[in-house]
């Protein structure tokens, strides 16, 4: 009998989890670019620089569910007023921001400053060495730390649930109270978690032992 | 600007919700630690089936939301009869979930001592328990330090979510509060103060542990 109720339910369950899906994508896209946007301005030192680490001390230091209310029911007084999957996705890509922008400042210092010399050498502009010789190199130390952030990323985008956004947990709480079997519906919702989480774990660990190996060949040589 | 001043008599119950986050944070880094460590030590037995389940538990709690575990334990084991108490129920899911993320990070911290260590303390007629205590583990926590801490100060973010499963910590204090005043903007601007207020010197002393225990080394 509860297996009849969970048939009904999956194709309810497929689109909140491809809510999910849609959330994660872009967060991460507001998260990545924006990241980015703070590391640059951190290594451009400055005034600008100093106010991209205070706002990612200040991100960093709150949990997501405080920035997410505070986007969502904080905000309403000043006027704006964003619809529930809006308010997760700027929320997430919020905070996502300020840890990949440690990221890509750590992955961007990481490549030996020799090269930049070599570059300035060359008689190439800071903009070039930047975009030609730098970033190629810090991506693949900045790969697997995304990979990572991509998961608990796609596992961050439930606590949207709790303001209401369409997404797979709010979906699976919605089922679980009205045919009163939480353990099942959680249980379901965790299972499908899994299955989109596990894919990503899978790539991101390829990626970290492929950049690895890469890294090893390149000493030896 | 009365509005700010309307939190400030609010404070007292923000800052009660905050000692209960503490509490949450603290209850649930003991149980992560104890599982985290007990798991990667029987991770080193030689004995398959074991490290299969550990590999398993592993990889299926760093796979699920914490939320998504909060609600199976808090309102899923009721479907069989074990009623928790929110704070419990808490503790108990981010103590397991973090289990999950310790394991590994002590796995790899006591598999970046040499082995030649485990050797000599064997040589030396130690217990393999005794080696692990008197030897590894203490070599070990070099390693697993910076990852420890940062684990807290997350667990310490974490336990917001907690809220949902009517914990009375900090968050959820915040969001009784505006749900009787509607003074959103201020009291969850005061929230994250409060956060930060415990989240940036857990960091501190995170880089000061971590810069004392690297000391003579590079």
């Amino acid at each position: 009998m509860t297996w009849e109720i969970f048939n009904d339910s999956m194709p309810e369950l497929l689109v909140a989890a491809i809510g999910t899906l849609r959330m994660t994508a872009f967060a991460f896209l507001l998260a990545a670019t924006l990241g980015l946007t703070l590391a640059f301005l951190r290594l451009a030192g400055g005034l600008a620089g100093r106010l991209a680490l205070l706002y990612i001390e200040i991100v960093r230091g709150m949990p997501a569910l405080t920035l997410l209310f505070l986007i969502y029911f904080g905000l309403v007084p000043a006027g704006i007023v964003l619809n529930s999957f809006l308010a997760a996705v700027v929320a997430l890509g919020l905070n996502g921001a300020a840890y990949l922008a440690e990221v890509y400042r750590a992955g961007i210092q990481a490549v030996d400053s020799g090269q930049r010399e070599a570059a300035q050498m060359l008689g190439l502009r800071r903009p070039q060495i930047m975009r030609d010789v730098i970033l190629p190199q810090a991506v693949p130390i900045v790969l697997p730390p995304m990979g990572n952030y991509l998961v608990s990323l796609l596992k961050d985008t439930s606590i949207a649930s709790l303001i209401s956004a369409p997404e797979l947990m709010l979906r699976s709480r919605d089922l679980a109270g009205t045919y009163y079997l939480p353990m099942e519906y959680y249980l379901l919702a965790g299972a499908m978690y899994l299955v989109m989480a596990w894919p990503m774990m899978y790539g991101a660990r390829r990626l970290e032992r492929h950049f690895a190996r890469g890294r090893l060949q390149g000493g030896r040589t | 600007m009365s509005a700010w001043l309307t939190v400030g008599h609010l404070l007292p119950v923000l800052l009660l919700g905050a000692v209960t986050t503490l509490e949450v944070t603290a209850g649930s880094f003991v149980v992560a630690t104890l599982i985290g460590l007990v798991l990667a030590i029987l991770q080193r037995l030689d004995w398959r089936p074991l490290r299969v389940v550990i590999a398993i538990y592993v990889d299926v709690f760093r796979a699920i939301p914490v939320l998504t575990q909060l609600f199976i334990i808090y309102f899923g084991l009721t479907e069989i009869g074990i009623r928790l108490d929110p704070v419990p129920a808490a503790i108990v899911g981010f103590g397991i979930n973090g289990g999950a993320y310790l394991t590994e990070v002590f796995r790899s911290g006591i598999g970046a001592v040499h082995q030649g260590q485990l050797e000599a303390a064997q040589m030396l007629g130690m217990t393999r328990l005794a080696a692990l205590r008197i030897v590894i583990l203490p070599q070990a926590m070099r390693v697993v330090l910076p990852p420890l801490g940062n684990f807290a100060i997350g667990l310490l973010k974490d336990t917001a979510l907690a809220s949902a499963v009517a914990a009375p910590e900090l968050m959820f204090r915040a969001r009784t509060l505006v749900d009787q005043t509607f003074l959103a903007t201020q009291i969850f601007v005061t929230a994250a103060a409060i956060y930060l207020a415990m989240s940036l010197p857990l960091g501190f002393l995170t880089r000061r542990a971590e810069a004392h225990l690297s000391r003579g080394r590079r």
